[in-house]
């Protein structure tokens, strides 16, 4: 099977109503590493647990992410990128608790990690994650959410949950106590397909249909499709910060690369 | 502000203001709401404070704790909620319109007791019939526009823009139009020749529309026609 190369795109916004961006995106297309954390918590403290979770994921993992290329097996990347969520967790309880400006902070969590022909997802609260596969849009996570909890229990319509005024009420996060157990899916990636990895300032306000016609429409131009998807949420309000990673898999590289060979040969038989 | 009210038989024993400490049911006189009931627990339910919202949450696991008749382990209160102890009914009364899309920030529920344990199948997504809907109406549009196709493979025909996105041109030579609340904006997407507005040339920035514009991407020309 030939082997996928990786383009990624991101943006993150403030959005239309809120001061301050709490945030936080690091994507690298090259390690295949790809995280979103959406902070929470009063006096910017939001901005500070985001940005350490982001930022102690990215560097503790693209040491590691090498190892993970050799094969396909999904194990090393599960312990490595769940051990890594918990030990982020601890670095921002700690902070949480010995600093009284960043008491109560706390972040969701969303990433994946491709490698081979493996993709790992791995997440915490209610950001999400989405595939574009045949194009046809589909969710690959449950948000940590009392809301979502109360619409599978049947104790809220599904109808009324759109007005809910408390619809942000997450169950799960970075920060929040001494130990978290991260949600982790292991899957397999097929040439084509796009990721989208996104806070709930996207989710909230634009409706699954509308995300996928985005994507399907733009998938060729992955920085103009992050871009209309932000602004796809700010002209629907946006309340909220607004944050889009997009991932597409090529096949192209070894495609390309052999082609770049017949083509040579055959200019060389010409000559 | 929220209020409970317990009442018996129709008659009302007590009420009070919920504020933002953590609130106790049972029968034990520790608690702070006390239901001398042998039916109820000695700590039977909390009721927790997040934001302006409240959770309440069951801490008997013999009996349980019952809202509206169904059994609840966690739950965010709802207006004119009634929480069932035995004889004792205990409604929740919070007037605010609740249709009101509240714009707080997104708050982690803390001072619940701990998760219970994960069920195997905790990572697989919420199936598509119990999604929750979006926070906003996401079609509400001041005008409505249109593109007439003049040449190329769709032309005689006239398009609706009724989506947020509309592809135009070919693979190779692709643009979108935009549909956003205050107009329609023609935007390059992919191909080394950019879309012509009006015989000119755009650039890699989203260019609005007027009524009357020619565009041409991609070997199709089309007139755009706004109300």
């Amino acid at each position: 099977m030939a082997r996928l190369t990786i383009e990624a795109a991101g943006l993150t916004d403030a959005g239309t109503v809120r001061q301050f961006n709490e945030d936080s995106i690091v994507f690298d297309a090259d390690l295949g590493l790809m995280v979103l954390a959406d902070g929470m918590g009063g006096h910017r403290a939001g901005e500070v647990a985001s940005r350490m979770a982001t930022e102690f994921l990215l560097a503790t993992l693209a040491a590691q992410m090498p190892a993970f290329d050799a094969d396909d097996d999904p194990t090393p990347s599960q312990l490595a990128v769940g051990q890594s969520i918990i030990r982020a967790n601890e670095e921002i309880f700690a902070a949480a608790q010995n600093n009284p400006a960043y008491r109560g902070m706390g972040t969701t969590l969303v990433m994946a990690v491709f490698h081979g022909q493996r993709v790992l997802l791995a997440h915490v609260g209610d950001s999400r994650i989405y595939r574009l596969r045949y194009n046809r849009l589909q969710l690959l996570t449950r948000d940590d959410s009392l809301l979502r909890d109360q619409v599978e229990l049947g104790l809220i319509e599904v109808a009324d949950a759109g007005g809910s005024h408390n619809r942000n009420l997450v169950t799960r996060a970075l920060g929040i106590a001494a130990h978290v157990t991260p949600h982790l899916r292991d899957d397999e990636v097929l040439a084509g397909d796009v990721y989208l990895l996104c806070s709930d300032g996207l989710n909230d306000l634009v409706d699954d249909s509308d995300i996928e016609l985005i994507l399907n429409t733009l998938k060729s131009n992955l920085p103009l499709a992050t871009h209309h998807l932000v602004q796809a949420a700010k002209d629907n309000g946006g309340h909220d910060n607004v944050s889009a990673i997009l991932v597409r898999l090529h096949e192209t590289a070894a495609v390309a690369a052999h082609a770049d060979w017949w083509r040579r040969l055959l200019a060389w038989f010409r000559t | 502000m929220a209020k409970l009210v317990l009442s018996t038989e129709g008659t009302v024993v007590f009420q009070c203001f919920l504020d933002t400490e953590r609130l106790q049911i049972g029968r034990l006189p520790t608690n702070q709401v006390v239901i001398d009931d042998p039916r109820v627990g000695a700590a039977h339910a909390a009721i927790v404070p997040v934001g302006n919202d409240h959770i309440l949450e069951n801490l008997h696991n013999v009996t349980g704790t019952f809202v509206n008749g169904a059994r609840v382990d966690r739950h965010i209160l709802q207006h004119g909620d009634v929480i069932e102890f035995g004889p004792y009914n205990l409604r929740y009364l919070n007037p605010r319109v609740s249709m009101e899309t509240s714009l707080d920030r997104t708050m982690i529920i803390t001072g619940l007791k701990p998760q219970t344990v994960l069920a195997p199948d905790d990572a697989r997504p919420t199936p598509e019939s119990l999604r929750v809907p979006t926070a906003r109406p996401t079609r509400s549009h001041a005008t409505n526009g249109r593109i007439v196709m003049r040449a190329g493979p769709r032309a005689r025909n006239t398009i609706e823009l009724d989506q947020v996105v509309m592809p135009v041109g070919v693979a190779g030579a692709l643009a979108v139009i935009t549909r956003r609340p205050h107009g329609f904006f023609i935007t390059h997407v992919e191909g080394e020749r950019m879309p012509k507005v009006n015989g000119r040339r755009i650039d890699r920035e989203a260019r609005q529309l007027r009524d009357g514009d020619d565009v041409e991407v991609g070997g199709e020309t089309m007139r755009f026609k706004q109300d």
